[in-house]
């Protein structure tokens, strides 16, 4: 067969070096300029505990979403894999091993599971692995060396991104798992020499390959943080590994403290004395960091929370994803207390929109809570940065000379922004308080003086406007259907109408890095043109829809996923032809 | 119940078939080791020759297994028998129980002492996978030789030609006969293959293949040197037991069956080519190669593994399509 097109996963448990099989295959595809996109599923328990998987897809075409069903499904450990088989297409493979040691049980075989629609492949991983590396260590390289005959990849990308992936082990072990990588390719070879034909075009360049955490981080550090201050918390820790890297070595700062509120607690100090500073946690974290962002909010001190999303509520569902934070992010706080929610929709938005983030955050003083997701911040993908380096931006709004004279930190100005000054500066004498204030800082409690700073904090909201990007528009112009999304479900909606249109169904988008505040005036008109809205969502209330009803007035159709697993672009496909057919009617 | 079927080739599916028909309640497992769906041996050269298409190769359709309430192991093989505890392992060591057990794994060309060496050099033609194989190669052959016996020989040799391809046949024999040693046919076989353009070297065989840049250098132990694009070659055709091996079924060349299809262990029945049933014409037992004959065996293993008592007629002959014309063969007289 010919493809141009393969989504392969890698079944095992912890320990079987099932992320380093998604990375190896991942970056040789992206070597030879094949589109790429990677997504890790691992469990919340220790090493050899729990399952593990590792979905790679590749094409020749922009990829946006994992898309539907497994072309190749390879089970290193047989019991675990069972459930996968659901995933895999008619007409999709299987490969098992043949060399595991002691007696399956027919009920517990890999093997004995697989449905005469797809087809499964004997290997003996193990036995090869050992073969080559004396250990059972190299089976995910025997694997792939099948795969690499398998669909007709050219053997020496992966002999170079095991030396890359390697680089900084000795030669011998380079060796061995390049022996191992090659026994898995001969073994192919000889016992299933049929094999098929991926469509290379050789004259593609390399591609580079990150994730959302990455990118959120080195968006960061480019447009100038200095201190990240943290606890660790799955799926957002990459972030705070990357800036205990790098940040040092630009003078920067990264501290790991006791907890969530101590971390939001330190962020909200570097921004109180001038530094660009930023946390990142995932949701029981974003809800131990509620009252520090109120604090943010009424001492308007700016502040960047990166909320990774996870599966909830409470300790929930470390390990998969959800997009059910959204309601905290909007309204978590005690009192009226506005705060900017953000969620980029790809990697490219998290570099970017991280950039923005800091921009309006020290501009407006508010805090800025940016909304990736697991499935975001932890796939991989080749992709294009636009890389946008200034490290000394500042977004502040400094007070005049003037205004020094006689400093109000809390000045009542049109916008709602009022001067910001670094505490120790000539003239900084003010003070600050989570209590609400007169205009100087000091404690006051009167009712006008409540209200007409409570409208000032809003007002910001109503200024910032014009700092923010405009909503994108994607699809048929004409079409009576219209879609809109947030964060990482975008990517599956956007191939799931492409499926629809093959059907000759036209749709179209309207995303935004924005979730509040928004450019109402661009979604009420898209609203107003169109005949069916569909909000489909990774979360049970349909959060994202009920901020729309409100906002706007809509009834749209609302799908609510309460997933563990990025959204199936075919069903959305399914619910837009759904539409189409009662509009039709 | 449970009934496993070890052979998805026309003798263990028709059994399957005969199981599921009769009693729709009982397990049927039949395991497989090729890729594909159950499929008509018989007519790979037409779908080589591209007069079907690859879905008329099929004895069932997924939505027909299904229906029939089959379950169907492709690309998996037995590696023992357990007749007492009633279990069989498979290659990848999972361990699956029966209640009755028909084995039904066919057989295969096989190579002896003085071609085993050059295995590597020689392509088969005996299942799907060798012709999807050879389907590929096809364009590039202009030169084939062929060494071997029986009807599938016969079959390679006139597809071959069909499609307009050079080929030499080498036999052992005085005359192309093919092993067969009574058949009806409207003249002489050897006369009829020349004249049809096949080269045939008798009283001859292949002792040496060596890789050229082109293709293949072929000796033959009459010291002729032939060059080819590919080489189809073989001793003998051999029932595949190795999953007997370590058990007591008893076997000679193939498995050793009764009247009623039963091997020598309880509950356990073979049929196809991979047994041997004992020949009244000849006196001895006899492997029963063939459609007819594995059909027929098929139906009444099944039968029997209902617990039914059905008795196998040897089937006198074959009838086989020559280029056009017919050919009743029969390895007796």
């Amino acid at each position: 067969m010919k493809y141009s097109e393969i989504t392969i996963r890698f079944c095992g448990i912890a320990g079987d070096g099932i992320v380093a099989s998604g990375k190896i295959l991942a970056g040789a595809c992206a070597n030879i300029g094949l589109h790429v996109m990677v997504n890790n599923i691992y469990s919340a328990e220790i090493r050899g505990l729990g399952k593990s998987s590792a979905t790679i897809r590749f094409s020749t075409e922009k990829l946006y979403s994992m898309g539907d069903g497994l072309d190749l499904l390879v089970g290193m450990m047989s019991k675990e894999s069972i459930i996968d088989l659901r995933d895999v297409k008619v007409g999709g493979n299987v490969i098992y091993d043949t060399s595991t040691i002691g007696d399956v049980a027919e009920e517990d075989s890999l093997a004995s599971h697989i449905t005469p629609e797809i087809q499964g492949h004997g290997l003996p991983i193990k036995k090869l692995a050992n073969e080559a590396t004396g250990t059972n260590q190299g089976k995910n390289l025997v694997a792939i060396g099948a795969i690499c005959y398998f669909y007709s990849l050219p053997p020496e990308m992966f002999i170079d991104q095991i030396r890359s992936v390697f680089a900084h082990k000795e030669e011998h072990i380079i060796d061995i798992n390049i022996k191992a990588f090659n026994l898995g390719y001969e073994y192919f070879r000889e016992n299933y020499p049929l094999n098929n034909q991926f469509e290379i075009d050789k004259r593609s360049e390399p591609r580079a390959l990150t994730s959302g955490n990455d990118a959120i981080a080195k968006g960061a550090i480019d447009c100038g943080l200095k201190f990240f201050a943290g606890y660790p918390i799955t799926p957002a820790t990459k972030i705070m590994e990357i800036a205990a890297k790098e940040l040092p070595k630009l003078g920067g700062w990264t501290l790991q403290m006791e907890d969530e509120i101590a971390a939001i607690g330190a962020v909200l100090g570097a921004w109180f004395a001038g530094k660009r500073a930023m946390t990142a946690t995932s949701g029981p974290g974003l809800s131990l960091m509620s009252e520090m962002i109120n604090m943010s909010v009424m001492a308007e001190i700016p502040t960047i929370i990166v909320n990774v999303q996870r599966g909830g509520p409470s300790t929930g569902l470390p390990t998969k994803v959800e997009q059910g934070d959204l309601n905290i992010a909007l309204y978590g706080g005690a009192g009226d207390s506005p705060r900017v929610v953000m969620a980029p929709t790809n990697s490219e938005e998290c570099y970017s929109g991280i950039q923005l983030a800091f921009d309006i955050a020290e501009k407006y003083q508010t805090p800025v809570i940016f909304l990736s997701d697991l499935f975001l911040g932890q796939r991989t993908e080749t992709v294009t940065i636009k890389e946008n380096i200034d490290r000394n931006r500042c977004t502040r709004k400094k007070p005049t000379p003037e205004q020094l004279e006689n400093f109000q930190r809390y000045q009542i100005t049109d916008d709602g922004v009022s001067p910001l000054i670094v505490p120790g500066e000539p003239g900084a004498v003010y003070s600050t308080t989570g209590l609400e204030h007169s205009v100087t800082g000091n404690p006051n409690y009167e009712e006008d003086v409540h209200s007409m700073m409570t409208a000032k904090r809003f007002r910001k909201f109503e200024s910032m406007v014009e700092d923010l990007p405009e909503a994108d528009i994607l699809g048929e112009e004409t079409a009576d259907i219209g879609i809109a999304g947030w964060g990482s479900t975008i990517g599956s909606i956007l191939e799931g109408m492409e499926i629809a249109k093959k059907q000759g169904v036209k749709t179209k988008l309207i995303k935004s890095i924005m979730i509040h505040p928004q450019h109402e005036d661009s979604f009420r008109k898209f609203f107003a043109s169109c005949k069916k809205i569909i909000v489909p969502e990774m979360n049970y209330q349909g959060q994202y829809a009920a901020l729309l009803k409100s906002r706007y007035g809509i009834k749209p159709i609302e799908i609510h996923i309460p997933s563990v697993n990025p959204v199936s672009p075919l069903k959305i496909a399914q619910k837009i032809m759904e539409t189409s057919s009662e509009l039709s009617q | 119940m449970k009934h496993v079927i070890i052979g998805a080739g026309v003798a263990g599916i028709t059994a399957a078939r005969t199981i599921k028909e009769q009693d729709r309640e009982a397990e049927v497992v039949v395991i497989g080791d090729e890729l594909f769906l159950p499929y008509k041996r018989y007519l790979l050269s037409e779908f080589l020759s591209n007069s079907i298409k690859r879905d008329e190769l099929l004895f069932f359709s997924i939505g027909m297994l299904k229906e029939l309430g089959i379950k169907l192991r492709k690309g998996e093989h037995v590696k023992t028998i357990e007749p007492l505890k009633k279990l069989i392992k498979l290659h990848h060591n999972e361990v699956m129980h029966y209640d009755k057990l028909l084995i039904a794994t066919g057989g295969s060309p096989s190579l002896g002492l003085v071609l085993r060496p050059y295995k590597k050099h020689i392509s088969f033609y005996s299942s799907l996978y060798d012709t999807l194989v050879l389907k590929e190669k096809l364009p590039e052959i202009r030169k084939c030789i062929v060494f071997g016996n029986g009807v599938s020989c016969l079959d390679l040799i006139c597809m071959l030609r069909n499609l307009g391809k050079q080929v030499t046949y080498i036999t052992k024999e005085e005359q192309a006969t093919f092993a067969l040693n009574e058949y009806d046919f409207e003249g002489e076989l050897h006369t009829f293959l020349e004249e049809k353009g096949i080269e045939i070297i008798t009283e001859d065989q292949i002792v040496l293949i060596e890789e050229s840049d082109n293709g293949y250098k072929v000796e033959t132990i009459q010291q002729k040197m032939l060059t080819t694009d590919i080489v189809f070659a073989w001793d003998y055709y051999k029932p595949n037991i190795a999953c007997i091996e370590d058990s007591a079924i008893e076997k000679k060349t193939g498995i050793l069956v009764n009247v009623r299809l039963e091997t020598s262990e309880k509950d356990i029945y073979a049929a196809g080519d991979c047994v041997e049933i004992y020949h009244p014409c000849l006196k001895n037992y006899w492997i029963n190669f063939g459609l007819p004959n594995a059909l027929e065996q098929g139906k009444i293993a099944g039968k029997n593994m209902l617990g039914q008592n059905e008795e196998y007629k040897i089937q006198e002959a074959i009838v086989f399509n020559l280029m056009g014309k017919s050919l009743k063969a029969r390895w007796w007289k």
